[in-house]
């Protein structure tokens, strides 16, 4: 099959993605769970955390260098503290991936404060021939969530059961 | 801690289990309030979220808690076993060939939604009837209700109780598979182990059989997210303190734990009537290749991941108590009037699916269970290898290839779903069994060998 010009610039984009991944200050890493899965994700700030986090969430579920970040899809979570915002705004992408069945590439978040987060998420609808499910993530779990920051970098863990 | 923590376990395999934090886990429900009896770990727990997987906890009803996490986000997650009138020497020639037709026809549901199109109204329908809803729409055959837990339906089930999210989530998704864990294996009778209890549930060796591993897919996952963040909000009102924010629970006699126990109904209710969907598109394919004489029997179908109201002898007295079952199954002995009439004599029948190329087991409940697990024993094999672990220097071409030379075909929607499941990622599904068989919590009756596996 003879590569198109779209389809060698996703594959291109890929290819920067994984290298993205490899330096050390790659947005995510994942994390073993004996039965699950889950991942660590950094940011400079509050909302780049939270951009990377969702990033991680919709790289375990599919293989994210197929989306095409053409269509924004507006997101939004509210919760009682900056723990249970991060677990309600993943869940918020899941829900859109898994019950609206939009694929994701990237996140832009607008505002966010410890209670409350709006952003935009780019992608496309998901289909079947394009994209690849890599896992089903059932749910994001608060076992081990941690968010911390220290000189200006944020982390976060979160582990998801699949 | 409020009571004890009891594991069930070789002393191999509690050398394992020693290296997670499965027992913590255990131990953190042994501090819920109104737990009644030790908090109880079956030979296969593994650490999952807040419970372990493979725990079992029964609440007092007016003073105990109501736990989404010790339910699970796949709530009614659980097993049906489909006896065939076809032996071994039959599918073996024709078995590419049927699991080609499998595939085809069960979808997992990864990247495609599902084949049962239902409206908002059904799916209502769906969520109080559970299996009888789909048997009523053509999906089925009458008797496979009778033969399910509960006759495939919990009462009790309140749809207004889930979300739109969670409805949004399981609508396109019935009659699905699902990925991670849930599979569906062709597999065959290798040893009949209790002569009885088999000829009960209609087993004989050689006889090919049919294993689906499946639950109540997005929609009890989200009913789970949704009353895990509910119950976190509204924890401190009820003044309980928890070490694990997954354990958040409310009162059962509470309006937050009605509510979730209602969605959680009608979330098992839609499990049942996917896995019931699953075995009719299973039907079909069998009959695509074999002809419309090959017939499908339901054996029995199992919950792993529920809660129930059931009444037990709790120090000399009887009591009903809430039994939260996380990866562990119901297994009532012979008499109880839960059990189909069919099996009554002999007990109800159990399924302990194995890990993809090793082994399953039929077992049947026994009195044990009764006097010392809250009518419960284990569910798998139980993790041994982290997801990340086992894919690691593997590639599921070759790991296919070794699969297929030692006779196990297999067909995966996932890029990451062979891999991460492979034999050696779980413990040895046969020392499990041998742990609740001398423990008198249930008795082996058969052993199944995998002849062919879809993995989601």
């Amino acid at each position: 099959m003879q590569a198109g010009p779209g389809r060698l610039r996703r594959r291109l984009i890929g290819t920067l993605f994984v290298i993205f991944e490899a330096v050390p200050n790659s947005p995510f890493e994942i994390l073993e769970h004996p039965a699950d899965i889950g991942f660590r994700a950094f940011g400079k700030t509050l909302a780049e955390l939270f951009e990377n986090a969702a990033v991680a969430l919709v790289s375990i579920a599919d293989e994210i260098e197929d989306v095409v970040p053409r269509e924004p899809y507006p997101l939004e979570a509210a919760a009682g503290d900056v723990e249970s915002l991060l677990v309600a705004w993943l869940s918020e992408v899941l829900y859109w991936f898994d019950g609206k069945r939009v694929a994701f590439r990237t996140f832009r978040v607008s505002e966010i404060g410890p209670k409350r987060i709006t952003a935009v998420g780019m992608g496309e609808p998901r289909d079947a021939e394009r994209h690849h499910p890599r896992l089903i993530i059932k749910a994001v779990t608060w076992h081990q969530l941690r968010i911390t920051e220290s000189h200006g970098q944020w982390i976060a863990e979160v582990y998801l059961d699949v | 801690m409020r009571t004890d923590v009891v594991v069930y376990a070789s002393q191999s395999l509690m050398d394992h289990i020693r290296t997670d934090l499965s027992v913590q886990q255990a131990m953190n429900v042994a501090m819920l309030p109104g737990i009644v009896g030790p908090s109880l770990a079956m030979p296969d727990i593994h650490q999952g979220y807040g419970f372990p997987i493979g725990g079992v906890a029964a609440m007092d009803m007016e003073e105990g808690v109501v736990s989404p996490g010790g339910v699970g986000f796949d709530i009614n997650c659980g097993v049906r076993l489909v006896r065939t009138t076809l032996q071994e020497s039959e599918v073996g020639p024709r078995l590419r060939e049927l699991i080609n037709q499998i595939f085809r026809d069960v979808p997992c549901g990864a990247g495609t939604t599902g084949r049962v199109a239902i409206n908002q109204k059904q799916l209502d329908r769906v969520l109080v009837q559970g299996a009888a809803w789909m048997v009523e729409n053509g999906y089925g055959e009458p008797r496979d209700v009778e033969f399910a837990e509960a006759g495939g339906a919990l009462p009790g089930a309140d749809p207004c109780a889930v979300s739109e999210r969670a409805r949004e989530r399981g609508r396109p998704q019935l009659g699905t598979l699902g990925s991670g864990n849930h599979f569906l294996e062709v597999q065959f009778v290798e040893q009949i182990h209790h002569p009885k209890a088999a000829q009960a549930f209609g087993l004989r060796e050689k006889q090919v059989v049919v294993l689906i591993h499946s639950g109540s897919r997005g929609l009890g996952h989200q009913v789970c997210t949704d009353y895990v963040a509910l119950m976190n909000q509204n924890m401190v009102r009820y003044g309980i303190r928890l070490p694990d924010r997954q354990l958040a629970c409310g009162p059962i006699a509470s309006e937050e734990g009605g509510s979730y126990l209602a969605a959680m109904r009608a979330a098992a209710n839609f499990a049942w009537a996917n896995r019931q969907g699953i075995l009719h598109f299973l039907r079909e394919a069998f009959q695509r290749i074999f002809g419309k004489e090959a017939h499908l029997d339901l054996i029995y179908d199992v919950c792993h991941n529920i809660a129930k109201q059931e009444r037990y002898e709790v120090e000399g007295h009887r009591r009903e108590v809430l039994v939260h079952r996380k990866g562990a199954t119901r297994a009532f002995p012979s008499g109880h009037r839960e059990i189909p009439a069919a099996y009554r004599s002999v007990g109800q029948p159990v399924f302990i699916p194995g890990s993809m190329g090793t082994a399953s087991w039929v077992l049947v409940g026994a009195p044990g269970a009764m006097q010392e697990t809250f009518g419960s024993v284990c569910h798998g094999a139980g993790r041994l290898m982290s997801r990340t672990a086992a894919k690691r220097g593997r590639d599921a071409k070759t790991e296919t290839r070794k699969l297929e030379e030692a006779g196990i075909l297999v067909r995966s929607e996932t890029r990451d779903g062979i891999l991460e499941e492979l034999p050696d990622a779980y413990k040895d599904v046969d020392e499990v069994i041998e742990v609740v068989h001398r423990a008198g919590l249930a008795h082996k009756v058969a052993r199944l060998r995998p002849m062919a596996v879809i993995k989601g």
